[in-house]
């Protein structure tokens, strides 16, 4: 027997073993079941913990009320049969959650309700191709729904109780309200760890970028280790300097032209370089700051000299271009109202490049942010954005131990996720109000089926709408179908407030959730579960946990919601 | 007084006769209509006056006094109604300010806003105490004119004419947004906004070279108006404070000061065409009725009565 080997060389031969129907169907059922069950506790307000023992250590196991995190744990089943079905979803909920940041449980819940009513219409007969088109073309008029039923948070305090539906805090809630207010969806937000117990909130002024000072000595005689220049002349570069000789055209003429400030960027300057920027840095002529380019690869470091040009008007020197410092005038340099430089980062407020340019220059990011295929791209695009705009927030988020701040900070950061995309995509009446409410239009086309496979797809969506509502009362000990009722005679918009156990209005009472993210759940729990449908037949490799080929990931592509209503 | 670059008029001059005329060489002060006039800047014994572009005084100066004016690098704030003056420094390098909006609101919140050629909009929200930079999403530094809502208790807004457009704050200034004003037709340099913007959502922007535009959308879309008698600097848009009942819109052009009584859909001059100067600012404070007398601030030449 010869398997796939670490270096992933493909092998000559491998005995597998194949599992048909009606196995297949049963053993993909138990593996979505286990693995949905599994986090079902954590959906709703009162979530409750599941524990996970942990892989390397004897400690305590981990308390966990985040479905996301859940099911990252479970890496595999025992049973390499149910392992199908438990991975589908797993996948599935990774995706959703790195794309919406929210809605996982959510997403679980409904797929498993489809798979398992589709099941039951399979086994007693049903057309499971003619099904799957169907569910499909059901779940793509239940988002319509979802898009006509959303409206635009507005101001402060409504933002305020839409981050406190997700983090079930209030403290944090109120600060993050007030910054998303101030930066809106593209800003910069950093959460970080604070010293006191308490979350705070900061407002830097201008773009700062995590790069430091090339050397320590330059901060000497700065105030708190800090440099701070006016009217500073910037130069933009990705050159490797390492003969300070290459400097020096630069050095002559900002001294020929008076210049006070002067913040080199560059990719890396050798120590002799350093050293005589050192010599050449005096208070009397003229101080000077060296940098290094930010960005961790040759895209990051063409998309900083590109955002650095444009936002100070300063010609970009590129070493793959044949640039050179040796003829440079004054216009090439860029030009900012205030920098300012430490160990760690430095920053630049009132950049003198074109306005014209600059509004330009964003409105292109965004036009890339819309079209981005892939989850990373389209993060460092909106960060891109969210540096120019002109600020940037900072979160000290504190707590009493190590662990309650990193909780925190994670709940944060997922919180602000979850806000962009409320803010980009709106919002929907909260606690699985929204999908009860699309159940309306599957009443309509359901009388109008024209076939006993499409009335049966659309009964089986309406039955799984429920779901996800009746866990989050039943979670929070209520019992489901009495609340069910009240809210059915309160009318729309009405739902379940489980904080006061009262029916009220989800809008009013700032009960949301992001249009986005009940979206994604709908699209990626449908489409998953009717592709599940489909496999009939699975084949293994025995040997296959025992040699797993080291890959490197591959990048997590966008999911685009098809709304064609094909 | 030579150039006059802002009047803020009291909003009891009916009875107080109280105006502050921003001028190159300093700030002044007439309590009697406008017939005389008197340096504002007395107490601070300055060999030379700064140049002063802004002034604003609050809306409730009859009982607070309150000033501020404008200079480069510094904020100027008075509660005596311009007896002593209190300076603030805006961070260096010193930002040129060139123009100052106070709330309608002022006693309840004290927010107070100004406008900078190069470090863009700065805040205060006590009195004009503290100030600090609040540019998140204000893509262009360079503001020219500041705009608060009649209504700004509510809807916090707020909008600041650039030299590329036109941005909009809807948190009270702490943050903008761009606003699809063309770039093409900027630098802006003067706005007013209706005195029912809140139910009309009216809002008239003036620009350095393409003339008047005017919203009814709360500056979604805008068109242009007054296109064959409006075709230069807008320097100054003035509504009737019954607008729009009474739809009167006053612009002040470079060489012309021009009324139109139907919400800009004719024009005529200001009573007679005078040659009189270069015109820079207006003050309305007796309204826009055919009788009213309006202050107008020229270039070198002071202030007049028309």
């Amino acid at each position: 027997m010869q398997s796939r080997d670490r270096s992933g060389t493909v092998p000559r031969t491998v005995n597998r073993y194949v599992v048909f129907q009606p196995a297949t169907y049963k053993s993909i059922q138990r593996g979505i079941n286990k693995i949905v069950d599994a986090i079902k506790p954590t959906l709703g307000p009162v979530p409750r913990m599941v524990a996970v023992d942990r892989i390397l250590d004897e400690r305590m196991p981990e308390m966990l009320d985040d479905g996301a995190t859940i099911v990252q744990r479970i890496t595999s089943l025992y049973d390499p049969d149910e392992n199908v079905g438990a991975m589908l979803v797993r996948d599935f909920l990774l995706h959703l959650r790195d794309q919406a940041g929210d809605g996982t449980t959510t997403g679980a819940v409904l797929l498993q309700a489809v798979y398992n009513e589709s099941m039951k219409y399979i086994v007693s007969g049903g057309n499971v191709v003619a099904l799957r088109a169907y569910l499909e073309k059901g779940m793509r008029a239940v988002i319509e729904q979802l898009s006509d039923m959303t409206v635009t948070l507005k101001g402060e305090e409504q933002l305020a109780q839409m981050a406190e539906t997700l983090c079930h805090d209030a403290h944090m809630a109120k600060m993050l309200g007030e910054i998303f207010d101030i930066i809106g969806e593209y800003g910069r937000l950093e959460v970080r760890p604070g010293r006191g117990l308490d979350i705070d909130r900061e407002y830097v002024e201008g773009m700062y970028w995590d790069r430091g000072v090339v050397s320590r000595k330059m901060l000497d005689a700065a105030k708190d280790y800090r440099i701070e220049m006016q009217k500073t002349a910037i130069v933009i570069s990705d050159f490797k300097i390492e003969d300070p000789r290459q400097l020096h055209p630069v050095i002559e003429l900002s001294r020929k032209l008076n210049i006070r400030s002067l913040l080199i960027v560059a990719s890396e300057f050798s120590d002799s370089t350093i050293a005589s920027l050192l010599l050449n840095s005096d208070p009397e002529k003229g101080q000077i700051a060296a940098v290094k380019l930010p960005g961790y690869d040759q895209t990051e470091e063409a998309w900083a000299l590109q955002d650095l040009s444009v936002l100070t008007g300063g010609r970009p020197f590129i070493k793959a271009g044949g640039d050179t410092f040796k003829n440079m005038k004054l216009e090439d340099f860029g030009f900012a109202r205030r920098t300012w430089a430490d160990r760690y980062t430095f920053g630049i407020v009132g950049g003198k490049g074109n306005p014209r340019k600059l509004r330009a220059h964003i409105t292109e990011l965004r036009a890339a942010c819309e079209v981005a295929e892939e989850t990373v791209i389209f993060e460092k695009l909106r960060s891109r954005i969210g540096k120019l705009m002109g600020g940037t927030a900072v979160l000290w988020v504190g707590g009493s131990s190590e662990m309650e701040i990193e909780n925190r900070q994670e709940v944060a950061k997922r919180t602000a996720s979850v806000m962009r995309e409320a803010m980009t995509s709106g919002v929907l009446p909260g606690g699985g109000m929204s999908l009860l409410a699309s159940r309306s239009y599957l009443d309509n086309v359901l009388k109008n089926g024209s076939n006993v496979d499409e009335r049966a797809a659309y009964g089986i969506l309406r039955r799984a709408l429920d779901k996800p509502f009746r866990l989050i009362i039943e979670n929070a000990g209520y019992d489901s179908s009495r609340v069910m009722s009240e809210i059915e005679s309160a009318g729309s918009n009405h739902g379940f407030d489980i904080a006061s156990g009262k029916v009220v209005d989800m809008m009013d009472m700032g009960i949301w959730d992001a249009t986005e993210v009940v979206e994604m759940a709908v699209y990626g729990a449908v489409k998953t579960a009717a592709m599940a449908l489909t496999i009939d037949v699975m084949v293994h490799n025995p040997e296959k946990q025992d040699h797993v080929p080291l890959r490197k990931p591959s990048p997590r592509k966008k999911m685009n919601i098809d709304r064609s209503k094909g | 007084m030579n150039t006059v670059y802002a009047l803020a008029a009291s909003l009891d001059f009916k009875q107080d006769g109280t105006c502050f005329a921003a001028c190159q060489s300093g700030l002044y002060r007439t309590d009697d209509g406008g017939a005389t006039w008197h340096s504002a800047y007395a107490s601070l014994q300055f060999d030379e006056s700064p140049t002063t572009p802004a002034v604003a005084v609050s809306p409730d100066f009859v009982q607070d006094k309150t000033v501020f004016a404008g200079v480069s690098g510094a904020v100027m704030r008075s509660i005596d109604g311009a007896q002593h003056w209190e300076i603030i420094a805006l961070p260096d390098p010193p930002p040129h300010v060139t123009s100052i909006a106070v709330s309608p609101h002022f006693s309840k919140d004290g927010v107070v806003l100004a406008a900078t050629l190069e470090d863009g909009v700065f805040r205060s929200a006590d009195r004009g105490r503290h100030w600090s930079g609040w540019n998140f999403g204000l893509l262009d530094l360079n503001t020219l004119t500041l705009a608060i809502s009649p209504n700004f208790e509510d809807d916090e807004t707020i909008f600041v004419g650039t030299e590329t457009g036109v941005f909009m704050s809807t948190n009270g200034g702490r943050a903008w947004r761009e606003i699809d004003f063309p770039t093409e037709h900027a630098p802006v340099l003067s706005m007013s906004f209706s005195p029912h913007f809140t139910q009309d959502g009216v809002l008239f922007v003036g620009t350095e070279s393409h003339g008047l535009f005017y919203s009814d959308d709360r500056g979604k879309s805008w068109s242009r108006l007054g296109k064959d008698y409006i075709g230069e600097s807008v320097n100054a848009i003035v509504l009737s404070p019954h607008y729009p009942d009474e739809p009167h819109i006053l612009a002040v052009l470079s060489n012309e000061l021009l009324i139109s009584r139907d919400s800009g859909k004719s024009w005529s001059n200001w009573k007679d065409k005078a040659t009189i100067g270069t015109l820079v600012c207006v003050a309305a404070p007796f309204g826009l009725g055919r009788d009213a007398q309006l202050l107008v601030g020229l270039l070198e030449k002071g202030v007049v009565r028309m």
